[in-house]
């Protein structure tokens, strides 16, 4: 390949990347979720804890995005809510993505 | 308890934010479905056509950005000109594509603003930490209640205006044009016991000066950067190119 092909490249490369990086970051937004008052990010970690912790139990603790103490009383709602938003969220991601990807040449 | 968004606009020989403020207007309609308060001018009041509640003053004209007037004086009075008992500021070039807004609103924070942005070119990161001695807050959305907390932070960042020198002297502040956003940095840090405090846990997405806006409709924007051309939808955008206006 002659430098303008590779030059041409780098170029798509970083469009895709810019591309990929605001739709990540819309996303991020996208996670936002309010419970009982308390701001969370319905992202992996979150579900994951979530899931885990109300394994057997009616109700437990946890800390929401800005390191406040939150009692969790009805917890299938809660995971319920948190998986709603974080699959909406990251299906948006995933057609932009696959956007992005079927552009590249 | 009533709810609604408060908006500051005041048209410049440059730009004309009457504009901007209709654009901003329309999407707060489409996508919140909240009461708009519009505090504004004489002369500006007219040239706003959207419908809405709006609310003379006499503005302080007294700073500048790049040589040109900006008219960014009278946020710290918020608590006063809102109607509202849960209150959303916003600067006018703040455009809602998305209810993030509305779910920010049902959580229990008496104060929350952003601490993160990011240039939508991702050319540079959008941090100061070596502009000042604290962290910057973008006081481009403000949600607030009206507490006896929430009071002492507006009454402080009246203060720090007041006396904005000294609190650049005492912060190091590098960028000395009065600035609501260190203003309520160093006011939050202050009331906060300079503690960390409550923020909104993603980055606002801000399409730069330099970027030119090719289309703005119903649910984004489309702007172009050299030979680059991005779309955004569905998303809240900060525009720092007030051509915006003329879109």
């Amino acid at each position: 390949m002659n430098i303008d092909q590779l030059k041409k490249i780098s170029r798509q490369s970083f469009d895709i990347n810019l591309q990929k990086a605001n739709a990540l970051k819309k996303a991020e937004s996208d996670q936002i979720l309010v419970y009982e008052n308390h701001i969370f990010r319905a992202d992996a970690e979150t579900i994951c804890f979530v899931r885990t912790a109300s394994e057997g139990k009616d109700s437990f603790f946890m800390l929401d995005s800005n390191s406040n103490p939150v009692c969790i009383t009805e917890p299938t709602d809660f995971l319920e809510l948190l998986l709603q938003r974080n699959q909406s969220a990251l299906n948006t991601y995933h057609q932009l993505y696959q956007n992005t990807k079927n552009r590249k040449v | 308890m009533t709810e609604g968004v408060l908006l500051y606009c005041f048209d410049t020989p440059q730009v004309s934010y009457s504009k901007i403020t209709d654009r901003c207007i329309s999407l707060i309609e489409r996508n919140l479905d909240l009461p708009v308060t519009v505090i504004t001018d004489a002369d500006t009041k007219g040239r706003i056509k959207s419908n809405c509640d709006t609310r003379v003053i006499d503005v302080d004209k007294g700073n500048t950005k790049f040589s040109k007037p900006w008219y960014n004086l009278e946020r710290h009075l918020a608590f006063d000109h809102s109607p509202y008992d849960r209150t959303v500021v916003m600067d006018v070039d703040y455009f809602c594509y998305s209810d993030k807004i509305l779910r920010l609103l049902q959580s229990e924070n008496d104060f929350l603003v952003h601490k993160s942005a990011h240039d939508v070119l991702h050319r540079e990161e959008m941090r100061y930490d070596r502009e000042a001695m604290l962290d910057l807050v973008w006081a481009t959305v403000l949600i607030f209640d009206k507490t006896p907390r929430t009071r002492a932070i507006f009454d402080t960042v009246k203060l720090v205006k007041q006396n904005y020198v000294h609190y650049c002297n005492l912060y190091r502040i590098t960028y000395k044009n009065f600035r609501n956003d260190y203003a309520f940095a160093i006011a939050l840090n202050q009331i906060n016991g300079h503690r960390e405090y409550d923020v909104i846990p993603d980055s606002i997405a801000t399409v730069p000066a330099d970027a030119e806006i090719l289309e703005l409709n119903d649910n984004g924007a489309v702007i172009r950067y050299k030979d680059k051309t991005i779309s955004l939808q569905d998303q809240d955008l900060h525009f720092l190119n007030k051509e915006v206006a003329n879109v």
